[in-house]
Parts: C-alpha cells; structure tokens; sequence
C-alpha cells in the first residue's frame, strides 16, 4: 500500500468516522442551544436507536426501514422524556437536569439489557452496500462512503431546517433570547420538546447507522458519548458550525494519531481538546461565557 | 429445646443491638450460615462494560450449575447458591466487591473473574482473605508463572496455550511474515508475547505489532496499518465486543483476501454477529460445544434444554472450572480453603474439554489443545467452529511457572 493510497483511505476513514459523531453531536449540541442541557442520556438514545434499528431492520429484511424506525423510536422516547420529566424542572439549575438525564441514560441501558439480553445485535446493509469501492487499488467499504453521504446529508438537512425554514427561526429565536420570543407568542415549551426530540431522532438514526460497522450491544453509548461530548466541546457548545468543525477535527484526529501513534490511542484526543480550549476556551465557534 | 430457646434470644438480641446501631452485620450472616448449611460461592464478574457478554455467560452457567447439582441434593449434601456481582471489568470494582464478598458475606471461594487484570489485582490479597480462587477465563501467563500464588487455580486454558496451539498449527502453513493486533492490557501482551517468540523461534518472521485500547470500536485505522505493513498472516487476540467489531470491519475491508486471518480464541459470540464473513477463520479454541466428549455432549444437552442455544467459550470453561471445584469438595469432604487447596494439587478429571491435570507446581490445568475452522454445517443458523487439530496437553501447556515456551 503507498503513501498516497494509505493516506486517501485515512482520510476516507476519518470522514466515515465524523459522519457517525455527527449525528450524536448535532443533537446534543441543539439540545444544549435551545435549552442548557447537557443531555447524559444521548449516548443511551443512540444505543436505543441502534436495537430498534437492527429489530426492525431483521423483522422487515430492509436496511431503508430500519433507519426511520430507529429514529421515530427515539425521537418519541425524547419527546415524551421532555414531556414528562424535564417540564417539571424549567426554572431549575442545570443541575437537576443532569441528575435526570444521567438517571434516564441508567434507566435506559438496563430496559435495552432485560428486552434484548447481553448478546450482540447485527443489521446488513442492503447488497449494493455490501461490497467495497477500490480507492487507488485499495478495496474501500461502500458502506463507509454511505455513510460520509449519510453525514452530508443529516448536517445539510439540519442546517436547511434552521436557516430556510419557520420552525428553524423560532429555534434559533428561543435559542438566542427564550423570555423575548416567548413574549412575542412563541411556545416555547412546545419548541423545547421538538428540538428535544429532533435530537434524540439524530441519535437514534446515527445508532443504527453504526449497527453494520460494530453491532448493537449494551454500552455502545457509553463509549461514543464521551466523543461526542469532545467534538461539542472543541466546536463550542450549541454551534452548528463548530459541532460539524469539531467532528472532522476529532474524527482525523483519531484516525490519524492511532496510526502514526496507537501508544497515545485513549489520550490523543483529550490532548486535542486541552489545546483548542487553551487556545479558545468557548470552543472553535463558541462565544466565551 | 433450651439450645433453641438461647439461639433466639440470642439472636433477637443481637437484632436489638444491630437496630442500636452498634453491631453491624456480620451476626446475622453467621446464624443465617448455621442454618441453611448453603454453600455460597462468589462470582465478581462482568456484567456491564465491553466484557458484559462473557459476562452473561458466567451468570447463565453459574445458575445452569447450582440448578444441576441442587437437583441432585447439592455438592456433598450442601446446597450451592451465587453471589454475582457486577465489576464491569474494572480492576479496582473487582478488588473491593470480592473483598466485600470476602469480609462481609463470608465466602471463601470465587470463581468467574474477568479480565486478567482483575485477576492479578485480586490474587495478592488471597492469602490474607484466606479465599480460593479458581479462575475459569484469565488468560494472562504471569498468573501461573510470577503472579503465581498458593490460594489460585487455573481451571482454564492459558493466553499461552491458546497462542501456542495456534502457532504449532501454522508450523505447517506457508506464511512466513506475520503482524499482531490485540487489546492493550494484560492478556493482550501476554498472548502477542508468547505468539511472537513462537513463531520466530520456527524460523518465521514478527514484522509488526499494534494494541488498541480496550473498548476500541473503529478498526479502520488499524486495518490500514495491517494493510501498509502487509504481512501473509495477521495474528488477533481480540475478545468481547471489540473482537466482533474488528471481525466485522476485517470482513467489510476485505482484510482476509489479502491476509491469511488467525486468531487466539474463536467464540461464538464473535462468530454470530460477524456471519458468513467469519467462516474461514481459523484459531485456537479454549471451548467449542462441538467437543465430541460423553461429559460434553451431556452439558450441551443439559445448556441447550435451559436456553435454547448452544453454549459458548466460557460457558464450557467456566462449566469445567465448576465441575473442577465440585470434585475438590467431595474429595476433600471440606470446603475450607487449605482442604481445597490440598484437593485440588495433583488432582485428575475428565470434563467436557476432555481429561485434565491440576498440576501441583503452578496450579495450571493441563488440558489439550485445540485449533478450530469456522465453517457453515447444516442444521446452524450461524456458522460454527469446527475442530481441525487437537494437541495433547503435553504439547500445549508451557514448562511450571513459565508463560512461555
């Protein structure tokens, strides 16, 4: 393999990478926009997402059907989640949110352990995704680049959403001042719950998007949170930008530095991360508190 | 009658001054002993965390167990019941849940630790415990070897023996160049170790080496520096839901066209989920149900009439290790731990992996070797591995207190 061919292919690797934390970090980020929340319970949404996926997916023999399934499922868990334990706690400090969230990713783990046991689940992608692309001669999974479409598309989506769109103003008005646009007659609770749900449906889409890379098993949230809360991190909280920035940046972070350094694999990017908020402590596209 | 009487009054007493916040515990326990006559048997194993699978097969074999041979009216007249307690692999959980299981609970035998690492935290402490340990998963040599301790048996087979038997199979392959990928952390190093000196020490060639982290689920990276440093053969020790993840992707970068793929432990669990992609795959098997042994094709019976599956690795390993503890008892007519001990040292058995030997000197089990070929058979939703080379435990299993060979 060549240097050329190996660094096209990491490159492609990194990509396929960030695509999958996009989907988690794009809804934790819009959650803590439009509503302070640091959602602990993402990683178990995510988790969730990737079991009904790969239900779904065996029970209709349809990858395509497998997708929506996992992220209307974890887009009502938000929504009703929203509904019923956080609208009790608005006025609260951010605290109690932390407290529920963190209760609801426990809670959560647990149900997916007792419904589907501790065995792994699989999903395969429909046929012509199976196979692989030669980059430069080097076979590449198709399914790898989906995903990098996959990515594209979810991110572009998102942005259309809040740019192009009324609820995306009403999103990015609360988001911007809360009290102000809920006195001029927006519902502010009612927008809190879509977001709230719009978030974790990302999740649960990016949960069974990884089901054919790595399967679906208990605590598979648990590792790809702490990631995401990384990327949200160096991107600065609640910025569309800086979360898609900051996926790309952790993402060939990862690929790249377990390469040329697989000793620093675990560290590599935490120490990204103390430099950015050295450098930027809101993060790459955040504003400073 | 008044024996009785005084136990009573003794024991609301004691209640008395518990509620009084002066005396914990530790009474109740030890009346609660008296009674029953149970023997209870500590399992700090994992049940969350990467090794969560495993550690559902512990859990599942360890009831299959105490169902079995309660049905029967126990181990020499003694029930048995199971403690478990989640570590979540971690070894400093593991420490202080077999302590608490130790000091509070007053078991003196565990059973069904995880992750080597584990293992090696709890073992220094055995003596002082005065507790048993007979390990049915902890593939790290250093546990018979400079780890070693008086209070710890291996019931199991070694990450050096798993390697070894791998290695004496690809003595007659026509790979010359081989690469390692394992988990960076005890078992990972030993068995890489042990593989590399084996292979060059038969002429063959070690040109590289990579340990992912545990919990590692994006191989891509690694599967590129397999492919830039392009060996004939790729040796993995890789276990759990990393090994699963790596199988997969392997399958995916169509890694196995390019290079010949062995591994130090085929499982099922691996297997599974990987599907028609896994089948090929070729390496040493601590536990296969597909043993054709009388003990084996009863417990496969027994396993597959409770859960409906086939058991995998650790259900047999820790199946064996169970069936090891069971003879020691009746042997020693005891279940103190110097009895044990004593029992255990020299003692022979035929279990569902074929005749073993508790060796004296380092407390390992010989046992025989087996190497596996998964494949598709009839009958299966999933392929299996198929046994396509057994070594006797002579061949297999490394010198006393060594780790390697």
């Amino acid at each position: 393999m060549d240097q050329t061919a190996l660094f096209v292919v990491q490159g492609l690797n990194a990509l396929a990478l960030s695509a999958l934390l996009l989907f988690i970090a794009l809804g934790l980020t819009l959650v803590f926009g439009i509503m302070r929340i640091v959602n602990f319970a993402h990683g178990a949404v995510y988790m969730l997402g990737a079991y009904v996926g790969a239900t779904a997916g065996q029970a209709t023999g349809s990858f395509w059907l497998a997708i929506p399934a996992a992220a209307v499922a974890a887009a009502l868990l938000g929504w009703l989640f929203e509904r019923l334990a956080f609208r009790p706690l608005y006025g609260r400090e951010g605290t109690a949110f932390l407290l529920v969230t963190f209760g609801l990713a426990l809670c959560l783990t647990e149900a997916i352990r007792l419904t589907w046991g501790a065995d792994a689940r699989r999903l395969e992608p429909p046929e012509f995704l199976g196979g692989v692309v030669f980059v430069l001669d080097e076979p590449f999974p198709s399914y790898r680049l989906f995903l990098i479409a996959a990515g594209i598309v979810a991110a572009g989506g998102l942005w259309l959403v809040l740019h192009r769109t009324r609820l995306g103003l009403l999103i990015r008005a609360v988001s911007q001042n809360p009290a102000m646009a809920g006195a001029l007659g927006v519902d502010v609770r009612l927008l809190r719950g879509a977001v709230f749900a719009i978030g974790c449906g990302l999740a649960g889409a990016g949960g069974v998007l990884a089901v054919p890379l790595i399967t679906a098993y208990v605590g598979m949230g648990a590792s790809v949170v702490i990631d995401a809360f990384v990327v949200v991190m160096i991107g600065g909280m609640g910025s569309f930008v800086g979360t898609v920035a900051g996926s790309a940046l952790v993402a060939a972070t990862q690929t790249f530095g377990n390469f040329y350094l697989p000793e620093m694999a675990l560290g590599i990017t935490y120490a990204l991360m103390i430099v950015v908020l050295l450098l930027r402590p809101g993060g790459l596209f955040g504003e400073e508190e | 009658m008044t024996n009785r009487l005084s136990r009573r009054r003794l024991l609301g007493a004691t209640a008395a001054t518990a509620a009084a916040g002066l005396l914990p515990l530790p009474a109740f326990h030890g009346s609660a002993r008296a009674q029953a006559g149970t023997l209870r048997l500590g399992v700090p194993t994992a049940v969350t965390g990467t090794w969560a699978p495993l550690g559902a097969q512990v859990v599942r074999t360890s009831r299959l167990f105490a169902k079995t041979v309660n049905a029967e009216g126990g181990i020499d007249g003694r029930k048995v019941e199971f403690l478990i307690e989640d570590t979540q692999g971690v070894p400093a959980n593991c420490l202080r849940k077999a302590q608490e299981m130790v000091e509070r609970e007053k078991v003196n035998i565990l059973l069904g630790l995880m992750a080597s690492s584990e293992a090696l935290a709890v073992m220094p402490k055995l003596a002082e415990w005065n507790a048993l340990f007979i390990s049915s998963i902890n593939g790290a040599g250093s546990m018979t070897a400079e780890a070693y301790v008086p209070n710890m048996f291996r019931a199991n087979t070694s990450g050096p023996m798993g390697a070894r038997a791998i290695a004496l199979w690809l003595e007659d392959q026509p790979a010359t160049e081989f690469f390692s990928l394992s988990l960076d952390y005890a078992w990972g190093h030993s068995s890489v170790e042990v593989f590399e000196k084996l292979i060059t020490g038969m002429g063959k060639k070690a040109i590289g080496k990579v340990f992912a982290p545990v919990g590692t689920k994006d191989y891509s990276t690694y599967i590129a520096r397999v492919r830039q440093a392009n060996p004939q053969a790729l040796y993995v020790a890789l276990t759990g839901d990393d090994g699963t993840a790596f199988l997969r992707q392997a399958a995916q970068y169509r890694l196995g066209e390019k290079v010949q793929i062995v591994t130090e432990l085929v499982d099922l669990l691996n297997v599974k989920p990987v599907g028609e992609s896994a089948v090929g795959l070729v390496g040493s098997s601590r536990y296969t149900f597909a043993y054709d042994t009388p003990a084996n094709v009863d417990f496969v019976k027994r396993f597959t009439a409770e859960y409906g599956e086939v058991p995998d690795t650790f259900d047999g390993e820790h199946w064996q290790s169970l069936q090891l503890l069971a003879a020691a008892i009746r042997k020693a007519g005891s279940t103190d731990t110097k009895a044990l001990i004593q029992a255990l040292e020299g003692m022979e058995l035929t279990s569902v992996k074929g005749p073993i030997k508790v060796r004296a000197c380092d407390h390992q089990a010989e046992q025989q070797g087996f190497v596996v070929r998964v494949e598709k058979r009839d009958g299966y939703p999933h392929p299996i591995p198929v046994v396509i080379k057994t070594y006797p435990a002579a061949r297999v299993t490394p010198e006393c207190r060594k780790a390697s060979y």
